[in-house]
């Protein structure tokens, strides 16, 4: 019974569905990445480069 | 900074509670470099060796455990587990505690897993050479190690690091943080799922997987390996190291988020593009092409970060050996990423898989940017943590000339090679439409002196290691007696953060909008996921959430058509024999130049006969397709040649194949095979579901009943008499039967049962596909 049904399950639908996923998740991505301010990505980029503790960047 | 006092951990803490002294545990770094620089020489120096015995394979003399087939994985697991890994745990390490200024969270932890680590590289190096393997390429290592891998790797170092992140003093986790964590969870993910066993002996075992599964499971793992231990903790390392070496931030913090999820939900589909045109499923293996195309705009994009981020300082590259090193370990990273999507194009693979081009492809990647990150990473550090100046800045500057020439000297070559492989693999002759390059070793022949001039480029590559050796030695040698151990005194963050601007607020507040409209408002804010980011353990169980997703979106049905895999009739599990035999074929690394996996392709059908089928393998565990073909393809050995051609083989391959690159396997015709261990071999195959019967209660004397079979065909063939107890004989039933039972017939059968010595209909159907070629 279940190996007739899991013989019968399109599994191509997984190729499509896959890709729906990514494109979800990516646009996604893409979105909260381009909502970073400005002064944030700045102060997020120098954390390397110090490896002192730099006036607290917040408590 | 400060000059408060610490306890022996270092994490002394002041009189104010909310202020801790804390110092960064920079020995461990200087352990982890050390084990990097000889472990890189190790590998490097395998490498070389196995490139030498590949041409001239009498070097070897017959001594198994310097064989190719064993030496091999030796240097894979050696450039990876060790080179790589040891330099990546320094790179961890080192930043880690600088990104998150906290000390590691046990200094106790970080010393398991430093000895832990080197106590599994040596007992890699000594299991592999004895023959000891699972045989699936980067996780060759049997299972008492794969176990204490997992262990070491996960609670000791994962759980070290992940406490060291909960534990830290900058609320931001830093991008190269999200790399480190993101490699952590899924080679832990990874590696336990592909090493699932059934062990029959202290160091041997079976795959809980057969045939197809088994082949699949592999290469998500395989691909996945490269992805996660040889890319994603790179480039934490280049998110960190660059920016200190140019002393400019990253060119684009943006761009970097972008580059780390879309290599998390790529990446981790991308594996089954390993194979293309096998007994995979064609949905499976489309969906791993389309990913590995997806991979180049996230791959590039991390490159061109890389790279800009030297906006303004390129005067600095021409002047500063180290920021060449990651300069050109970055455009390499650009080049495999590039070249790895265009492997993947289906029409590409056809003509690369199997080739050298992947060892080409691959050695770009492991020298160019694994090695040089690596280099570059290490004289950044030398001074540093040795506390004293670099011994010689011109050896570095040599070291990193030698190694660039030496890598071109490797790989175009090479690539040459992998070229000419595939194109006179299928090669037709418009005349007569057979094959224009009949004779297999007429095309390793011909790229025979490309090998020969790789062996320059390695001892370059090579010398290049030892360069770093005596500059990393030399520079120990003028340390201060006591390294100044500096103490920094900072705040805990505060559990009860509030960012600067919650978004708990929206402009549309007072607009003539539904409840809806300005809760979307306030979602898309996406100040929740500037809060995930910065909570370690959540952040760690989304990011797995990422890969397991994917990885069940390929895996499960991939496991499910294990209920229609077409099943062939005639299909039967191998005889106890075979199964000796098939160990020692596995044993001594036969997978790393012989393929059993024909695919449906003229050129390949007229070559090794009809293509594989996925119902041919549901008894193989592991599954032998391999992945490269040095020698001729195995999976329709069986009756192609007669039981004496193949003990003569054994003897010394160029007796009867001329200008063979096999190495000599006479101690197959000496050692004697050991019988009494063949009833473990039989009981755990059909614990993993082999329909055995009869062979359950007498494997032993049915092994020896068949042995004695195909001495006596030996000898009816001219050959030796009394060797039906050597290796060699199980080793001859096991390619005597390879590729046969799809041609079985009923009365092939009726004359097996009745112990006929030859399968004659199978031999005649073999020999008519030999003669068709």
């Amino acid at each position: 019974m279940v190996k007739d049904l899991v013989s019968a399950l399109d599994y191509s639908n997984c190729a499509t569905a896959a890709l729906l996923l990514f494109v979800v998740s990516f646009v996604g991505i893409v979105y909260g990445s381009m909502r970073l301010s400005r002064k944030s990505a700045d102060a997020f980029a120098s954390i390397p480069l110090s490896d002192n503790v730099e006036t607290p960047r917040d408590e | 900074m400060s000059t408060a006092t610490m306890d022996a951990s270092g994490h002394a803490t002041d009189t104010d509670s909310t202020m801790d002294s804390f110092s960064y545990d920079d020995k461990i770094v200087r352990m982890f470099v050390t084990a990097t620089i000889l472990w890189g020489f190790v590998a490097t120096l395998v490498g070389l060796i196995v490139a030498v015995i590949l041409v001239y394979p009498w070097m070897t003399a017959g001594a198994p455990w310097i064989a190719f087939g064993r030496l091999r994985p030796l240097h894979t697991n050696a450039a990876i587990f060790a080179f790589a890994g040891n330099a990546i745990f320094a790179a961890i390490y080192y930043s880690t505690q600088r990104l998150c200024k906290a000390r590691m969270w046990s200094d106790f932890l970080s010393h398991v897993h430093f000895w832990g680590w080197q106590a599994i590289i040596v007992a890699a190096a000594i299991t592999l050479p004895l023959g000891f393997t699972q045989s699936k390429e980067y996780a060759e290592l049997e299972w008492p190690i794969d176990i204490a891998i997992a262990v070491v790797w996960l609670f000791v170092f994962g759980g070290n690091f992940l406490m060291t992140l909960i534990n830290r003093r900058e609320r931001h986790m830093y991008v190269a943080l999200w790399f480190y964590i993101a490699t952590i969870v899924t080679v832990a993910l990874l590696h336990v799922f592909n090493n699932l066993v059934l062990p029959f002996g202290l160091l041997e075992s079976y795959s809980v997987y057969a045939g197809v599964q088994d082949a699949f499971m592999q290469w998500w793992y395989g691909h996945n390996a490269v992805a996660f231990f040889l890319t994603t903790p790179f480039l934490g390392l280049m998110y960190y190291f660059l920016p200190k070496a140019a002393d400019r931030p990253v060119f684009s913090y943006k761009l970097s988020i972008i580059h780390f999820w879309s290599l998390v939900f790529i990446y981790i589909w991308a594996g089954p593009h390993h194979l293309h045109y096998t007994s995979l499923p064609e949905w499976a293996s489309t969906l791993g092409m389309l990913f590995s195309l997806m991979l180049w705009m996230p791959s590039w994009g991390g490159m061109i970060n890389g790279l800009l981020t030297l906006r303004g300082a390129w005067h600095k590259v021409a002047a500063d050996p180290i920021l060449k090193f990651f300069v050109v370990g970055v455009t390499f990273y650009g080049m495999a990423t590039f070249e790895g999507p265009l492997l993947s194009i289906k029409s590409v693979n056809a003509l690369s898989h199997y080739t050298d081009w992947t060892i080409a492809h691959v050695h770009s990647g492991a020298l160019g940017w694994n090695g040089f990150m690596t280099f570059g990473m290490i004289y950044w550090l030398l001074p540093r943590i040795f506390q004293t100046k670099m011994w010689s800045d011109r050896m570095v500057s040599l070291h990193f000339w030698t190694s660039t020439l030496g890598i071109l000297l490797y790989i175009i070559p090479i690539y040459a090679a992998g070229l000419m492989q595939g194109l006179m693999w299928r090669e037709i002759d418009p005349e007569t439409g057979a094959l224009a390059n009949p004779d297999f070793i007429e095309t390793i022949q011909s790229i025979v002196p490309l090998w020969q001039l790789r062996i320059l480029g390695g001892l370059l590559y090579v010398g290049g290691v030892v360069m770093l050796a005596i500059n990393a030695v030399m520079t120990w040698t003028t340390r201060p007696a006591t390294y100044e151990v500096p103490v920094i005194t900072a705040r805990r963050l505060s559990k009860t953060y509030q960012d600067d601007t919650p978004a708990t607020t929206t402009e549309l507040a007072d607009a003539p909008v539904l409840e809806l409209g300005k809760k979307m408002d306030i979602f898309a804010k996406m100040n929740w996921h500037r809060k995930w980011e910065r909570l370690p353990v959540k952040f760690t169980i989304l990011t797995t959430a990422a890969v397991l997703v994917a990885t069940l979106f390929e895996l499960v049905p991939t496991f499910l058509i294990r209920s229609n895999v077409p099943t062939i009739a005639t299909v039967e599990p191998y005889t106890p024999l075979e199964l000796a035999g098939r160990e020692i074929y596995i044993s001594e690394g036969c997978y790393n130049c012989h393929s059993q996996q024909i695919r449906p392709m003229v050129a390949e059908t007229k070559r090794y006969g009809e293509y594989s089928k996925p119902g041919e393998f549901i008894y193989d565990r592991p599954f032998q397709w391999g992945s490269r073909r040095i020698g001729l393809d195995l999976a329709r050995e069986g009756g192609r040649q007669s039981s004496f051609w193949h003990w003569t083989h054994f003897e010394d391959p160029a007796s009867v194949s001329e200008g063979s690159v096999m190495p000599e396997y006479s101690h197959l015709l000496e050692a004697d095979l050991r019988f009494s261990g063949i009833p473990a071999l039989v009981n755990t195959a059909h614990q993993l579901g082999a329909p055995y019967d009869e062979e359950l209660t007498n494997a032993e004397e049915m092994a020896y009943k068949q042995a004695e079979r195909v001495a006596a065909e030996i000898v009816s063939q001219g050959g030796p008499a009394n060797v039906q107890e050597k290796k060699a004989i199980a080793l001859i039933a096991y390619l005597q039967r390879l590729g046969t039972d799809y041609f079985r017939t009923e009365d092939d059968e009726a004359a097996a049962d009745a112990g006929e010595e030859v399968d004659a209909e199978t031999a005649e159907a073999a020999e008519e596909i030999a003669m068709s070629n």
